[in-house]
C-alpha cells in the first residue's frame, strides 16, 4: 500500500479484538497464516501486529530492530483479510502492515536484506530490484519486430525480464501468435517490492516514469504476466492518485476473453495431471480466481485437480512481502508446504500465473527434490497449438 | 532474579525460537482483549512436550518465579496475564489430537488444540461425532475452555464443558506427571470414576494447581439437521417457567435467551432461541410444532427471523466476537455468571440498570446449562480500547455486576482476580481453608499463577 504513515490508520487499528480468525483456513483445519504458523507467538499473527502497531501509535512501544522484524516477517499474502470478520476493517489489514513498514523505514529500522531492494532499484544502471543492468527492451523489440506505437503495451516486469525469461519469451511469442498489436517500453520496476516493504520514497517517480513511457506508445491497454506488477499497476497506482489513461490487464484476462469470443482455440492435447497455485497478488489481492481455471479447463486432454486449499483459501508460496529476500530459507519452507499439498493431488505439473511464485516454488522444488514440473500457465499454453480465428 | 540466566535456561529447554523476553512479545502477553489493565510479564515460552514443561516447572521452582499456563488466551478476564509477573507458558504448540475413540466417544488431545481444529478434524474424519465448544472464536482451545467450566454449544443437553472431561494428565507444581481419571488405571480415557474424583481440583483453578498436558474430552452424536425456533417473551417473569417447561421436554439441544435495548423496538423483549436437531425434516417439524405450542402456553410467542440471523446462529462456532465490534473499539468483556434459574428476572433487570449507569447499552446473553440446573447469565460490556474512560466504565460495570451476581446467589464465572476476591470473601471459611491447604501441599513455592484464588 501507499500510506505514508500508520498514523493514517490510528482511528481504526484498535478495532482488532485479537480473536484469531485471521490465522486460519476457512474450515479452521489448520493455520493459513505462514507467519503465525512458523513463529507461533501471538505477536506474529496479524492480530498481534495490529496490537503492536497500536502500541507504537500510543507510544506504549518503541521502535526496535526486533519489532521491525516482526512486521517484516509477513508475506502480506492477505489470508488475514479474507478471514477477519470485522467489516470495513478486514480490507485494510495488509495496508496497515505496509504503512507500519513505511514507518519502520522512516525510523531507520528497515531490515538489511530488504534495503537491497531499494538500493538496487534506485541505481540508475538497474532500475530493478535484482541489481541487473537495465534492459531497455530494444533488442526484444527488434527481435519480435515490435512497433513504436501500438494498441497494447506488454509490461514485462522485473522478475520475468531478469529471472524468468521463459515466461517473458512465452508471453511475447503468444501475443505475436494471436495477433495482438503490442509493443514494449523501456520499463522501470513497477515498485511492487518497494511498496510491499515500506520503501516508498521513489515510488511516485517510478510510477510517473512508467506511465509516461506507456502513454508515449499511444497504447490504451497494458498487459502483464506478473501478478505483482498487475496488482501494482492496477491498484497501487490508482491509490497513489495516478490518472492512468489506459486499462491494465493480466495476460490471463486477455486469453480468457479471446477464448470466450472464439478468437482463439487450443487445439492440441496436454495429457498431464495439473494443479494450480493461486498467486496471492492475483487472487486475494485482486479477486482473480476463475479465469486461470477456465483457461486450464479449455485445454484438451488436461486433467486438472484442485489442491485442498485453493482460491481465497490458498496457502501462500512464501515469496511476497519481502520474505523471499528477507527470509530466504523460510520462503522455501512455505513453498515446500505448498508443493506437499500439490503432491496430494497426484499432479505432476504445478502451474500458476506469477513469475515470483514460479521462482519460489521452483526453488523449493529443486531444494527439496519434489519432482514437479513448475510452469506458468502462459508458458504451458505457448507449448500448445492454437487456432487463431479472425 | 537473574533474567539473563533464566532466558538462557528457557532457550535451552524449548529452543531459541520459542522462548522470549523481547519488548514486543512481553507487550503482547501483558494484555488480553478484555477490560483488564496490562500487567508486566517477564518471559514467554512455548513448550512442545511434557518433558519440556517439567523442566520449565523445575526451573520456576528453582528461581521462585511464577508460571502462567495459557491456552487460547480468550477468557477476556485476564486469567493468563500474570498478576505477579513471571513466565507465561503458551501451550499452543502442543496441538496434537492424540486419539479419537469413536465407540466410547472421546477425544484425547493436547492443551493447544483449538476448538476450530477439533471441529474440522471431526467433520472430516468422524462426521457423526461432535464436541461441545464455547461461543468463542475458533482459536479458543478445547482444554482451556473445559478447564474454566466453559459453556456454549451443547450445554443445555449435556451440561457445562468442565463436566465433559473424562480425565487429564497434569504436570504438578513439583514437576511430577500425574494422570487423573480412568487413565490412571486403564489405557482408556473414558471416565473420571469410579475412583475419588480429583479432576475437579483442576477445573476453574486457573492454572494454580498445575499444567494440564493431555485431556480426554467427551464427544457426542451429531444429528444430521439443526434448526432454531425463535420466540419472544415480553415479561421476564415468565422466563423461569418457560425454560423449565422447554427443558422438561428434552426437545432442545441448546437454549439461549438474549436481551438488548437497541434498536428501540426490541427494548422490552427477551429473544428465546431453542436449537433443535433431527435426522429428518419430519422430526424437525414435529419439534418445531411442539416448541411453538410451548411458547403459546407459557407466555411467549413464536417469531420468524431473517435467514441471515439463523445462519449466523447455526455456525460452529458462532461469531460471538462480533460483540467486540459494537463500539468499533476492539474491546469486550462480560460477567459470565452461573446463576440459579429463578433469579434471572431480577438479575436481568438490575444488570440493565448497571449498564445504563455506565453509559453502556444493556446487552445480555443467557445460556441454559444442563436442563436448567444452572444458567450462564452474561451481561456484556463492549468498549473502545482507544478510550480510557470507556474501558474504565466497562471495568466498573463488571465489578458492580459481579457484586450483584453474588448478592443474588450466583457466582461470577472465570472471574478476573478482583472478582475472585469478591467470591473468596463470600466463600465458606472451611472451603477456603481446604483450598489453601491443598494449594500449599501441591505448590509450596507458590509458583502456579499466583494472585488467583488467593486465600489469606
Amino acid at each position: 500500500m501507499t500510506s505514508e504513515s500508520y498514523q493514517d490508520w490510528k482511528d481504526i487499528v484498535h478495532r482488532c479484538f485479537r480473536c484469531g480468525y485471521c490465522k486460519f483456513t476457512h474450515t479452521y483445519s489448520d493455520f493459513n497464516c505462514p507467519s503465525y504458523k512458523k513463529y507461533r507467538f501471538e505477536t506474529y499473527s496479524t492480530g498481534g501486529r495490529m496490537w503492536l502497531i497500536y502500541g507504537l501509535i500510543n507510544n506504549d512501544l518503541k521502535w526496535s530492530q526486533n519489532l521491525a522484524n516482526v512486521l517484516y516477517a509477513c508475506s502480506t499474502c492477505g489470508n488475514c483479510t479474507e478471514n477477519c470478520r470485522f467489516e470495513k476493517f478486514n480490507d485494510f489489514l495488509v495496508d496497515i502492515i505496509e504503512a507500519a513498514r513505511a514507518e519502520a523505514v522512516k525510523s531507520g529500522f528497515c531490515p538489511e536484506n530488504q534495503k537491497f531492494l531499494l538500493e538496487r532499484t534506485k541505481d540508475p544502471n538497474n532500475f530493478n530490484p535484482y541489481g541487473e543492468k537495465n534492459s531497455d527492451n530494444i533488442n526484444l523489440k527488434t527481435k519480435y519486430n515490435l512497433p513504436e506505437k501500438a494498441e497494447w503495451v506488454y509490461y514485462i516486469g522485473c522478475t520475468s525480464n531478469y529471472r524468468q525469461q521463459d515466461l517473458r519469451d512465452a508471453t511475447l511469442r503468444l501475443l505475436k501468435k494471436i495477433g495482438i498489436d503490442f509493443t514494449l517500453i523501456d520499463e522501470h520496476c513497477c515498485t511492487s517490492p518497494l511498496i510491499r516493504t515500506g520503501q516508498i520514497d521513489i515510488v511516485s517517480d517510478f510510477m510517473n516514469y512508467n506511465i509516461n513511457q506507456i502513454n508515449n506508445t499511444g497504447a490504451s491497454k497494458v498487459i502483464t504476466s506478473c501478478a505483482g506488477c498487475y496488482r501494482t499497476l492496477k491498484k497501487d497506482y490508482e491509490k497513489l492518485g495516478a490518472d492512468l489513461g489506459f486499462e491494465v490487464l493480466h495476460t490471463g484476462e486477455l486469453i480468457k476473453t479471446l477464448l470466450d469470443e472464439g478468437k482463439i482455440k487450443i487445439t492440441s492435447n496436454y495429457e498431464k495431471i495439473v494443479t494450480y497455485h493461486d498467486p496471492c497478488h492475483l487472487g486475494r489481492h485482486m479477486d482473480m480466481y476463475e479465469i486461470p481455471r477456465d483457461i486450464i479447463q479449455s485445454i484438451p486432454g488436461i486433467k486438472f485437480i484442485e489442491m485442498k486449499r485453493n482460491r481465497n483459501n490458498a496457502w501462500c508460496c512464501g515469496a511476497g512481502g519481502g520474505v523471499k529476500i528477507g527470509y530466504p530459507d523460510w520462503a522455501l519452507e512455505i513453498s515446500k508446504e505448498r508443493l506437499e499439498e500439490a503432491k496430494e493431488t497426484g499432479a505432476t505439473v504445478l502451474t500458476s500465473m506469477c513469475p515470483f511464485c514460479k521462482t519460489n516454488l521452483a526453488d523449493a522444488n529443486k531444494e527439496f527434490n519434489m519432482g514437479f514440473e513448475i510452469i506458468d500457465l502462459i508458458e504451458l499454453i505457448d507449448q500448445l497449438e492454437i487456432e487463431v480465428n479472425e | 532474579m537473574n533474567k539473563e540466566v533464566i532466558i538462557k535456561d528457557l532457550e535451552e529447554i524449548v529452543g531459541k525460537d520459542f522462548a522470549s523476553n523481547t519488548a514486543e512479545d512481553l507487550f503482547m502477553y501483558s494484555q488480553d482483549p478484555g477490560a483488564s489493565e496490562p500487567r508486566p510479564v517477564d518471559f514467554v515460552v512455548m513448550p512442545r512436550s511434557v518433558e519440556e514443561i517439567q523442566k520449565i516447572v523445575k526451573l520456576a521452582n528453582r528461581e521462585k518465579i511464577p508460571l502462567i499456563p495459557m491456552g487460547g488466551g480468550l477468557t477476556l478476564s485476564g486469567l493468563v496475564i500474570p498478576i505477579k509477573g513471571g513466565i507465561v507458558v503458551d501451550l499452543k504448540r502442543m496441538d496434537q489430537i492424540l486419539e479419537i475413540n469413536e465407540l466410547s466417544r472421546y477425544a484425547l488431545i493436547e492443551p493447544g488444540v483449538s476448538t476450530g481444529k477439533l471441529i474440522s478434524y471431526l467433520n472430516e474424519l468422524y462426521p457423526d461425532l461432535q464436541p461441545a465448544i464455547p461461543d468463542a472464536p475458533p482459536s479458543a482451545t478445547v482444554v482451556g475452555n473445559a478447564l474454566i467450566h466453559g459453556s456454549g454449544y451443547l450445554s443445555q443437553k449435556y451440561g457445562n464443558h468442565g463436566d465433559m472431561i473424562n480425565g487429564i494428565e497434569v504436570v504438578l507444581p513439583n514437576g511430577e506427571i500425574c494422570k487423573l481419571g480412568s487413565c490412571s488405571i486403564s489405557d482408556y480415557w473414558f471416565s473420571r470414576g469410579p475412583i475419588p474424583d480429583l479432576v475437579g481440583l483442576f477445573i476453574s483453578s486457573f492454572g494454580t494447581m498445575g499444567i494440564i498436558t493431555k485431556l480426554s474430552y467427551k464427544l457426542y452424536p451429531k444429528p444430521k439437521m439443526r434448526d432454531v425456533v425463535f420466540g419472544m417473551c415480553r415479561d421476564p417473569n415468565n422466563i423461569p417457567n418457560l425454560v423449565y417447561k422447554i427443558t422438561y421436554t428434552d426437545l432442545a439441544e441448546d437454549l439461549l435467551l438474549s436481551k438488548t435495548d437497541k434498536p428501540d423496538y426490541v427494548k422490552d423483549l427477551i429473544l428465546v432461541m431453542v436449537f433443535i436437531t433431527g435426522d429428518s425434516e419430519e422430526e424437525l417439524e414435529s419439534k418445531r410444532k411442539m416448541i411453538k405450542r410451548l411458547y403459546r402456553k407459557n407466555g411467549a410467542q413464536f417469531m420468524n427471523m431473517p435467514e441471515r440471523t439463523l445462519k449466523g446462529l447455526l455456525q460452529k462456532p458462532q461469531f460471538a466476537a462480533a460483540a467486540a465490534d459494537f463500539r468499533k473499539g476492539g474491546g469486550f468483556e462480560y460477567v459470565g455468571s452461573f446463576m440459579p434459574l429463578e433469579m434471572i428476572p431480577e438479575a436481568s433487570k438490575r444488570a440493565a440498570e448497571i449498564s445504563y449507569k455506565y453509559d453502556i447499552i444493556p446487552t445480555q446473553a443467557i445460556r441454559i446449562i444442563g436442563k436448567g440446573h444452572c444458567v450462564m447469565f452474561a451481561p456484556t460490556f463492549a468498549f473502545n480500547r482507544a478510550d480510557p474512560l470507556d474501558r474504565k466504565n466497562a471495568r466498573d460495570a463488571l465489578d458492580e455486576t459481579n457484586k450483584l451476581v453474588l448478592e443474588l446467589g450466583g457466582i461470577p464465572w472465570k472471574s478476573e482476580f478482583e472478582g475472585q476476591k469478591l467470591i473468596v470473601e463470600k466463600m465458606d471459611p472451611n472451603y477456603k481453608n481446604l483450598l489453601k491447604t491443598i494449594r500449599n501441599i501441591l505448590d509450596p513455592n507458590g509458583i502456579m499463577n499466583p494472585g488467583n484464588w488467593e486465600v489469606s
